[in-house]
């Protein structure tokens, strides 16, 4: 790794020596002009650098270029970026989806995009510094959306926080506004990308991107209840002393209050959890679940009470969609979708549903067992979601 | 980056033919011979052929030099255990990011977070239990009693006040002083046998600081140093090459801070010195012309507090990189803080950060690469730099 050419240091260092006037190593440029004709370009500098190296030249005046590319080579100026993700709103949420979906090495081009200028150009120099421990990643950030274009996923995290005690539908007011200036920037830059929305309360504000958009409903997905449902999976894995990966389940509908944990359906070791017993021979009664489904609507209230906000548990979350998304998983995750005309559901409303997840979005909407008190509760929760929807001005 | 183990390990059995030999190539057997061996001796046995264990006073017969010396007072046993622990004391936003980056990148199985904040704390342990389901199992506990962290492999020290908007970091350390007097005992209290890795600032006289208090042998305390400026430098000169870092190899020595020393004569791109080959732009570049990026590299993370109020992400990314080549005995070479004395003709007592294999053991040695006399006489007034303040401070 350190291999020291003694002798190519001291060529160069004569090098500079004997011109010694151009302080940013313009020498070759003396030495070759009798070759090329006098322009001062840029260009002609990085023509003259290829140039010069072409053939038997490998050198000129002590100066070998890093690379020689293969004569008869036929090289693209521009390499297409293969996977774009714009991240929308810089602040806790927005960098742990950023950093996550880098660390899990998901993307090669990650653009940011924020109204505080300075907060963002310092994120983003924050993480080009971490280069050198990262794949070759290209980082950018604007407050111009154009810096957007192309994207193959656009996440937005940008709107007010939750305070403390505040429950997610009294924020809506204050998004709206916000959204009604965002989407249409990104659908301008990124007319085939999808809208990933975080944004609390996120079931009706994916729902409002959907429309403002104007995009196909696969292409418009909310986070939904996928951390509610991993959360869910963390609490009975701890209790029964297993890894989560295998426990089976999902919490459908608003990603609040009113969310649905499909208990029917969960299982441990594909074992209803109802009929496993814990080391102690314990098992869950409807009651004790219940319980359980109070902690996971709760807990993000507890940590935002803690800490003031969350952040590394959404930013794992949203990475893991992104993956499916990007990589063509065709995973099942319940997100938030355009659900009217599933499981009875007459509203026009997104809320979560177990849904497959592919490059196109959403594939399409899983048809899981759902018992009756299960399928009420859903349609309740598109009821509030609706109601709450119907009172904006939109 | 594996010639030189061979070299080292020919160098090795020859000497160890004759009965000087021996005694050269394993000084630590006779000096501290009841730290080094276990009660077995087996497996102790065994680690000096494979780990340079020459004391830096030592001339090989025929002047070469070994790769690497292990500093003196050092103690390097051999752990044998499966399950990783890591203790990061301070979750402000350093410490949670190194965190983080550790579990997202499978490097522990368990992980303590200690803080005086008993809320703030609770919550960042929360944040990071709920992300359970998106991770490899790993056991997530937090505490503002340090007896949450024992029988921690490494203690990640990130305490303490940060920087403020163009504070040096030097300024910092009265601040933190009287802060590691209290962290340091209970860390060595709980995790007798772990390792150090200091990240708060000034992380150099920190790090001497923390090897001070703890009694610690030296390999077993390590700065994070100029780890991250090595790779900020090796961004800017990969950007402007148009190559991935990943072939940009080169270190930047000494403190971590204004007096940091890159060492230009050894920086290399695909194993081309740099001064000898010209950019994307044709342009070439001369030491003076280099000066700019070094400056871009000590300004960097002044800006980005300037800018977002601290740095994070970048730190967090080196520490868990350090963390890898240390829980999994990678033997990598890090330009990371260790105690230089004897290093360089260094005759302070100081830490700074300087070229050095890092394995389970901790600083398997520091490595001895070629410096002109320019850069030597650079990492003196580094090392005179830190010595001065340490003195002033009293440490």
């Amino acid at each position: 790794m350190d291999i020291i050419t003694k002798s190519c240091f001291s060529s160069s260092v004569r090098l500079s020596d004997s011109n010694h006037a151009v302080s940013l190593g313009f020498a070759h440029l003396q030495a070759s002009t009798r070759f090329f004709p006098q322009t001062a370009s840029v260009s002609f500098i990085r023509r003259k650098c290829v140039r010069a190296m072409s053939g038997d030249n490998m050198e000129r005046g002590g100066v070998k270029p890093l690379f020689v590319k293969i004569p008869g080579s036929d090289l693209p100026t521009q390499i297409e970026t293969r996977f774009k993700v714009t991240v929308v709103g810089v602040g806790n949420v927005g960098m742990a989806c950023a950093q996550t979906c880098l660390t899990e090495d998901l993307v090669d081009e990650l653009a940011l995009v924020d109204i505080q200028a300075d907060k963002l150009r310092g994120e983003m120099l924050d993480l080009q510094h971490a280069a050198a421990f990262l794949p070759r990643v290209k980082i950018v950030a604007d407050t111009d959306y154009a810096i957007s274009a192309g994207s193959d996923i656009c996440i937005v995290t940008a709107g007010a926080r939750q305070r403390e005690g505040e429950s997610r539908p009294s924020l809506l007011g204050r998004n709206l506004t916000l959204f009604k200036s965002i989407i249409p920037q990104l659908v301008h830059y990124s007319p085939n990308a999808i809208l990933l929305i975080v944004s609390n309360p996120v079931d009706i504000l994916t729902y409002v991107s959907w429309k403002l958009s104007g995009f196909p409903p696969n292409r418009v997905i909310g986070t939904g209840t996928n951390l509610d449902s991993s959360r869910l999976r963390f609490l009975i894995a701890d209790k029964f002393d297993v890894n989560a990966h295998n426990v089976h389940g999902y919490m459908v509908g608003e990603h609040g209050d009113s969310s649905v944990p499909l208990w029917s359906t969960l299982t441990l070791a594909n074992v209803p959890v109802l009929n496993v017993r814990d080391k102690n021979g314990v098992s869950y009664s409807k009651e004790s679940l219940q319980e359980l489904h109070r902690t996971v609507v709760e807990s993000a209230y507890e940590v935002i009470k803690l800490k003031g906000y969350t952040s590394w548990a959404i930013g794992y979350s949203t990475a893991s969609l992104v993956k499916s998304l990007l990589r063509d998983q065709r995973r099942i995750y319940p997100v938030s979708v355009r659900a009217k005309g599933f499981y009875g559901i007459e509203n026009e409303v997104y809320l979560s549903l177990p849904s497959q997840l592919g490059r196109a979005g959403v594939l399409g909407v899983a048809n899981v067992k759902m018992g009756e008190e299960e399928m009420q509760k859903l349609q309740q929760s598109a009821k509030t979601i609706w109601k709450l929807q119907s009172e904006l001005e939109f | 980056m594996e010639a030189s183990a061979t070299t080292f390990f020919s160098c090795s059995l020859r000497s160890s033919a004759t009965d000087r030999g021996r005694s050269l190539c394993f000084p630590q057997l006779k000096s501290s011979s009841k730290h080094l061996f276990s009660p077995s001796g087996r497996v102790s046995f065994s680690r000096p052929r494979n780990v340079l264990a020459v004391s830096a006073d030592h001339h090989e017969p025929d002047g070469a030099k070994p790769m690497f010396t292990t500093i003196p007072g050092s103690d390097l046993p051999y752990h044998v255990k499966t399950s990783s622990k890591i203790t990061v004391v301070g979750v402000g936003n350093v410490g949670m990011a190194c965190a983080q980056t550790c579990v997202t990148e499978g490097l522990v199985d368990e992980l303590a977070l200690v803080d005086i904040q008993a809320d703030k704390l609770r919550g960042e342990m929360l944040d990071l239990q709920h992300a359970a389901a998106f991770l490899p199992r790993v056991n997530i506990m937090a505490d503002s009693d340090y007896a949450v962290s024992e029988g921690s492999d490494i203690c990640i020290v990130t305490a303490g006040a940060r920087q403020r908007e163009g504070e040096s970091r030097l300024s910092l350390l009265g601040r933190n002083l009287s802060l590691f007097k209290s962290i340091i005992p209970q860390l060595v209290r709980y995790s007798p046998d772990t390792i150090l890795l200091i990240v708060s600032n000034p992380v150099d006289i920190l790090t001497y600081l923390s090897w001070k208090i703890s009694g610690f042998p030296p390999n077993r305390v390590i700065g994070t140093g100029t780890n991250l400026d090595s790779s900020r430098l090796r961004f800017l000169i990969a950007d402007k090459f148009d190559v991935n870092a990943h072939n940009v190899h080169g270190y930047m020595v000494g403190e971590h801070g204004d007096s940091s020393v890159p060492l230009w004569s050894t920086l290399t791109i695909a194993n081309m010195p740099v001064l000898s080959i010209c950019d994307k732009d044709g342009v070439k570049y001369s030491r003076e012309s280099l000066q700019e990026l070094h400056k871009m590299v000590v300004g960097g993370a002044y800006e980005v507090i300037k800018l977002k109020g601290y740095t994070s992400w970048a730190i967090g990314y080196s520490t868990a990189s350090l963390v890898k080549s240390l829980l999994r005995d990678q033997r990598r070479i890090h330009p990371v803080s260790v105690l230089a004395k004897g290093f360089y003709g260094i005759d302070k007592d100081v830490y700074l950060s300087l070229p050095s294999q890092l394995g389970r053991a901790g600083v398997l040695g520091v490595a001895s690469v070629q410096m002109i006399e320019e850069e030597r006489r650079k990492l003196h007034e580094s090392s005179e730099t830190i010595w001065d303040i340490q003195n002033q401070l009293q440490i």
